[in-house]
């Protein structure tokens, strides 16, 4: 019996394809640079939202963490890049690993809140002391390298994205398809039902949050090195509600979600900046179409299209999938 | 007065009625008995309107009030809150003759619901349905969790309203005897329809009560005899 | 000791807008057990709208009502797109809040551009127990005690808050009632407009506003509200006023920048140290 290859598979394999030529094709690096940030930052979110159904509004603060161990380790630590790279997600980590337990204890609403203000807390810290970049926040990065060979340019931070977007992705697929992954998506619909099946609830939720945590602090890391300059303003409120946006528009809970979330927002939004800057338009249209399109998005995503882009096409497949089955000769 | 025709009601993709008739007239009392997961609780929220019919029919020629299983109090309310709300549907804001019917319900007015025994709800429950001056009043699972006095108590009252205000009675109980006790006429309800319908007395013999709560021990005897 | 005077007015005057906005929340919430991430936003259009009708338009007494009532119009149709279809969770409320007030803050950038805005307020000052006070505070406070209390009437004596109570304290057993709770919810919504509006009518005018204010306000309303179990208005209103006195004192002693942080961490705190006290609200 011959055995068919997943359209999923095809998709799959295109896209590596796509991502892979895509930067030596593209102009525009720094776009390119932030929507892959994106989708890490948004593929633990879609899991901390999809699997432990849990909302996060301050993201940013993990990116922060991350950004500012590259930040302060170079520049004030004298530490080397690959070293703080890979220390990035751990403290992250380790800060979520903080936060969690006690903002976990708070549901829905709460926690969606919790970490807002837990994100404007960490912006207010690094705008108040110096140590964290105060006034003037941190510059003078370096630039990433490993041994004497040393990043030029922006071609090699944005294929290094792409190595760790591919590690994260990787990570969660096993993550996902785990028995962890089975026992958490078990209680994102009841969690009294999932604790009397043995799913250590807190704990679970705990992990996905600092999973989540770590995958934002990676991102930080990157964009650290990538605009070698780190403040208080790097992370608005409103670029971790971007990250809740896609997450909603590509599919909570997915695997592939947070890069679709990623990539379609992003196009999106490039496409708005270019129609709002014709000339002829207010320069009041920008903000305007930007936010219309962010609140849009939301709004009409999560009525009509609540399991997200990923999702949907994944059901699509199956439909596909089963008709052809349903075909085949007996 | 209450027509229900070949109805079907589902939760999702299963059928929890199926194909259900029941006819009661004005003023009776009918008693629903029937294992759980019969249905009996399905059919009460369809009757009153909380669930929609697949197909069939549900006719009322008259107000329907239900007394839900469980007593459903708005916990944080007072007695007298809980009563105001029952008149909703007519504005009816007049707690007299609910006062008049049920007289221990006066003195609780002012505590808060939550904080009642389970009888003391399950009055407030009743007298809640009867804020709406029903001509039927369908209830589910009336002694669950109650002290047998208690349930007595409130069945003198549910005769005491069938008498003086010819209100019909449409009442599901698990406790057979109470059921059969209280009203004239019953039906056993199995797997979403009705098995045996008629007279109290001659249901609570039937076949199909035993095979209902005591499972099918004529056929197993037939079996037994067979082997011997 | 005047400057702690002044300080403890401005306080009481700016929390009063906390506890307003905070008081939609717990409106909102007590019903349909959505959080209104729009109410700060509502807030911000309220000002703006009453700067707009009172510049030229209408007098003082009259523009401002109008644009209360107008602000119920836009939590009107907040409530449609929140509450959605039948058996939307609300978490996903939640969301979609987020979104259409990102989509109102793109119709203020439209209307009123992207600069601050403050309408004219009450002028002038009084002698109170020998100290000056601006009449626009106490025009704030006086508002503000007087919506409190028309509040509190509402839900306990009048007919339809006793449904509106009952909505939220048991939606099946209200429906079997015949309330329709989704009209409850939407006239919740509707109500959290208005409570959202005063606010912002009553703030403005000594604390401009701009697109950008909605999610300071937001936060700290709902701070105030998180302070009343998002259950109690006079709960919310105790924490508005703590909250906006804490955030002065700090302004005038300390530094100015770090009011809403302040308020921020002293929710975050209360959200901690009360969490258990929400497992058991939200099991019901």
């Amino acid at each position: 019996m011959i055995r068919r290859i997943p359209p999923k598979g095809y998709l799959t394999a295109l896209a590596g394809v796509a991502a892979l030529i895509a930067p030596l094709v593209m102009n525009d690096l720094t776009f390119l640079m932030r929507m892959m940030l994106a989708a890490i930052v948004v593929t633990g979110l879609s899991l901390l939202m999809g699997y432990a159904g849990q909302a996060s509004l301050g993201q940013g603060a993990f990116v922060a963490a991350g950004a500012l161990t590259v930040a302060l380790g170079t520049t004030r630590l004298g530490l080397p890049p690959l070293a703080v790279l890979l220390a990035a997600p751990l403290v992250a980590g380790a800060f979520a690993l903080l936060v969690g337990p006690p903002l976990l204890r708070l549901r829905g609403h709460y926690l969606a809140f919790g970490t807002l203000a837990l994100l404007l807390i960490v912006q207010t810290a690094m705008s108040a002391f110096d140590g964290l970049g105060g006034a003037f926040g941190i510059s003078g990065i370096p630039p990433f390298g490993v041994g004497s060979s040393i990043f030029v340019g922006q071609l090699p931070y944005v294929y290094l994205a792409l190595g760790c977007l591919a590690v994260v992705l990787v990570l969660t697929h096993r993550i996902v398809h785990s028995r962890f992954g089975r026992g958490v998506r078990a209680f994102a619909g009841s969690e009294t039902a999932a604790e009397s099946a043995g799913v250590p609830v807190m704990r679970s939720k705990v992990t996905i949050f600092a999973i989540s945590g770590m995958y934002a602090g990676l991102a930080g890391a990157l964009s650290a090195f990538f605009t070698p300059y780190v403040s208080s303003d790097s992370f608005p409120a409103v670029e971790s509600f971007t990250y809740v946006i896609m997450a909603v528009v590509g599919g909570l809970g997915t695997v592939w979600g947070g890069v679709a979330g990623a990539v379609l927002v992003s196009a999106l939004l490039q496409v708005l900046n270019t129609v709002s800057s014709q000339p002829g338009l207010p320069p009041t249209a920008g903000p305007i179409m930007q936010y219309a399109t962010y609140g849009a998005l939301l709004v009409l995503a999560l009525l009509f299209m609540p399991r997200g882009v990923v999702s949907s096409l994944d059901g699509a497949f199956d439909r596909v999938a089963a008709r052809r089955r349903a075909g085949e000769p007996a | 007065m209450l027509h229900i025709d070949d109805l079907v009601v589902r939760y999702g993709s299963a059928v929890a009625i199926d194909g259900l008739s029941l006819h009661l007239e004005a003023g009776e009392m009918v008693a629903l008995v029937g294992p759980n997961g019969a249905g009996k609780s399905t059919l009460i929220n369809t009757i009153t309107g909380l669930v929609p019919p697949a197909s069939g029919s549900v006719r009322c020629e008259g107000r329907v009030a239900q007394v839900p299983e469980g007593r459903q109090m708005f916990a944080d309310m007072s007695v007298e809150d809980n009563l105001l709300l029952g008149g909703w549907s007519i504005r009816n804001r007049d707690l007299t003759e609910v006062f008049d019917l049920l007289p221990d319900l006066a003195g609780l007015r002012r505590r808060k619901a939550g904080r009642l025994s389970g009888g003391q709800q399950q009055m407030v429950a009743v007298g809640r349905a009867l804020m709406a001056r029903p001509d039927l009043l369908a209830i589910d699972e009336l002694s669950l969790g109650l002290a047998p006095l208690v349930v007595a108590e409130l069945a003198e009252h549910l005769r005491v309203l069938n008498r003086e205000r010819g209100t019909a009675v449409l009442l599901v109980e698990q406790e057979v005897g109470l059921a059969f006790d209280v009203c004239a006429r019953a039906c056993v309800l199995e797997a979403g329809r009705v098995v045996a319908s008629g007279p109290s007395a001659s249901v609570a013999e039937s076949d199909a009560v035993r095979r209902a709560y005591f499972g099918d021990l004529a056929a197993d005897e037939t079996k037994a005899e067979a082997v011997r | 000791m005047t400057e702690l005077f002044t300080y403890l007015v401005s306080g009481i005057a700016l929390g009063s807008s906390f506890a307003l906005i905070g008081s939609g929340f717990v409106v909102v919430h007590r019903v349909t057990r959505v959080v209104n991430f729009a109410q700060g936003s509502i807030a911000v259009v309220g000002g703006m709208l009453s700067a707009t009708l009172l510049d030229g338009l209408l007098p003082h007494g009259l523009a401002e009502p109008l644009a209360v009532v107008i602000c119920g119009a836009v939590g009107l149709a907040v409530g449609f797109l929140a509450l959605g279809r039948r058996g939307t969770p609300p978490l996903i409320s939640l969301i979609v809040t987020l979104g259409v007030s990102m989509l109102i803050s793109a119709a203020i950038i439209w209307l009123w551009g992207q600069d601050p805005v403050s309408p004219p307020g009450l002028d002038g000052s009084t002698t109170l127990l020998g100290v000056t006070v601006e009449r626009q505070r106490l025009l704030v406070v006086g508002a503000t005690v007087l919506a409190f209390t028309g509040l509190a009437l509402f839900f306990s004596r009048s007919y339809v808050g006793k449904a509106l109570t009952a909505s939220a304290s048991n939606p099946f057993a209200a429906r079997m009632v015949g309330i329709d709770v989704r009209r409850m919810g939407l006239l919740a919504f509707a109500l959290a407009g208005m409570l959202g509006g005063l606010a912002g009518v009553l703030v403005a005018p000594t604390n401009a506003v701009s697109f950008y204010s909605d999610l300071p306000l937001a936060l700290s309303g709902f701070a105030a509200a998180v302070f009343g179990g998002l259950v109690s208005p006079l709960r919310t209103l105790v924490g508005g006023l703590g909250l906006g006195i804490a955030g002065q004192l700090t302004a005038g002693y300390l530094n100015g920048s770090y009011q809403t942080e302040a308020a921020l961490l002293l929710m975050l705190v209360i959200m901690i140290a009360r969490s258990s006290t929400f497992v058991h609200e939200e099991a019901k």
